[in-house]
């Protein structure tokens, strides 16, 4: 009976022992998974620093070939990302200023280049405007004889109000100065075309009358 | 009143006198301009002198060309003109030594210049004209009516570069220009 007893007694002994064991084993156990995660989010942070700060690095010192707007992009989801260390905080307020620069230089850079592509297009515009003058100008400097050019002289005096209308050459534009040749008529300046053999003017302003023939013809030396 | 009349007599001064300044300090861009002009019109002249020599040129294209060519030079001017068969140079007008060149006794000229270039630069004179002197170097060559060539001569003249500052009015407006004209041409030298 007494026999009984003891083996009675160890075995709630044992028991016992065996829930808190169990007990404090599943403690430990909950323990080691929550500072895993600590640790597993430690790391993610700090790996989400590491790469915050090597991109900002590479944005702020033009080390990356991605667009503008891809610098943008990256930029804002490393802000979004609300890291709290020092050093990516100043990146980003350097990165920040610098973009805002970049954007600015960018919008001023397609800015000028619209600016030069309207000039281009408006000296095309022109250079056709004035192509029908400019063409007879070089067939006249061009004829292979005399009476051919002479015949293109006539033709390209109809263009105009009378063989006296003025011809003015710029020789050169410096300071605010025009500075021009001693003015001519157009008659001896279409002769002056057929004696020397060459037209290297081009034509800066045409004036016209109301019947649409030219009254003052302005070049400037090429 | 007085004192705005004083004022704005004083203020036109001003901007003449920066006016007549800045027209007086030529910059390099400016005066390489005039200096390229007045080259340009020598080689112009080197041009009217081949088609005024050449026996194919109509008379009324030569008379033509002969007036042209006297717009280039100052009034009185003078061209020399020597020969490889005697010393000494003769002058002439400009108008009468083009009408003589126009009437050479030869059947076919042929007459070209080259190594046109400044001797002296232009040089800005007390009164605001420019002058310089450009060389030039003329082969000339007659050739009978068989085409057998009968005398040639290669010339060294010097000519004289006149170039001032002009002003005119075309269209309403003043327009001012730099008015070159050619002075006399002087033979250097004359070989075969």
């Amino acid at each position: 009976m007494q026999m009984k007893n003891v083996v009675f007694r160890l075995q709630r002994i044992g028991l016992v022992l065996l829930v808190a064991l169990m007990a404090l084993g599943g403690t430990t156990s909950c323990k080691s998974k929550k500072k895993l995660a600590r640790e597993q989010a430690a790391a993610e942070y700090a790996a989400k620093v590491d790469q915050a700060k090597k991109d900002l690095n590479a944005i702020l010192y033009d080390e990356t070939s991605w667009t503008l707007d891809e610098k943008e992009k990256r930029f804002n989801t490393i802000k979004s990302w609300n890291l709290q260390d020092e050093e990516v905080l100043n990146l980003l307020d350097q990165v920040e200023d610098k973009l805002a620069r970049d954007r600015a230089d960018a919008q001023r850079k397609a800015e000028e280049e619209r600016l030069r592509r309207e000039e281009e297009a408006r000296l095309q515009k022109e250079a056709a405007k004035y192509s029908n003058i400019e063409n007879q100008f070089m067939g006249i400097a061009g004829a292979p004889d005399v009476m051919t050019a002479n015949e293109k002289i006539s033709r390209a005096l109809s263009l105009f109000a009378s063989p006296d209308v003025p011809v003015l050459i710029i020789i050169s534009q410096a300071g605010g100065f025009n500075d021009y040749d001693r003015p001519t008529t157009i008659q001896k300046y279409l002769n002056y075309l057929k004696d020397q053999k060459t037209y290297n003017n081009a034509i800066e302003q045409v004036k016209y009358d109301g019947n649409g023939k030219i009254t003052e013809l302005e070049l400037i030396k090429k | 009143m007085r004192k705005t009349s004083i004022l704005m007599a004083v203020l036109f001064s001003l901007l003449t006198a920066f006016v007549a300044k800045a027209q007086d300090d030529l910059s390099p861009e400016r005066k390489q301009a005039i200096d390229s002009l007045a080259l340009e019109k020598v080689r112009d002249l080197s041009k009217y002198v081949s088609i005024i020599g050449n026996k194919s040129t109509a008379w009324s294209e030569a008379n033509r060309v002969i007036d042209r060519a006297e717009e280039l030079f100052m009034q009185d001017a003078e061209i020399g003109v020597s020969s490889i068969a005697r010393p000494e140079v003769s002058y002439y007008g400009v108008r009468q030594y083009f009408e003589r060149l126009m009437r050479l006794n030869y059947d076919r000229v042929e007459i070209d210049w080259f190594k046109i270039e400044y001797v002296s630069d232009l040089q800005r004179q007390p009164d605001g004209t420019y002058v310089g002197v450009i060389t030039i170097f003329q082969k000339f060559r007659g050739y009978d009516k068989e085409g057998n060539l009968v005398y040639e001569d290669t010339t060294k003249k010097d000519i004289t570069v006149y170039v001032k500052r002009k002003e005119t009015q075309i269209g309403g407006r003043i327009i001012g220009f730099w008015d070159v004209l050619l002075g006399d041409m002087r033979v250097k030298e004359t070989s075969k």
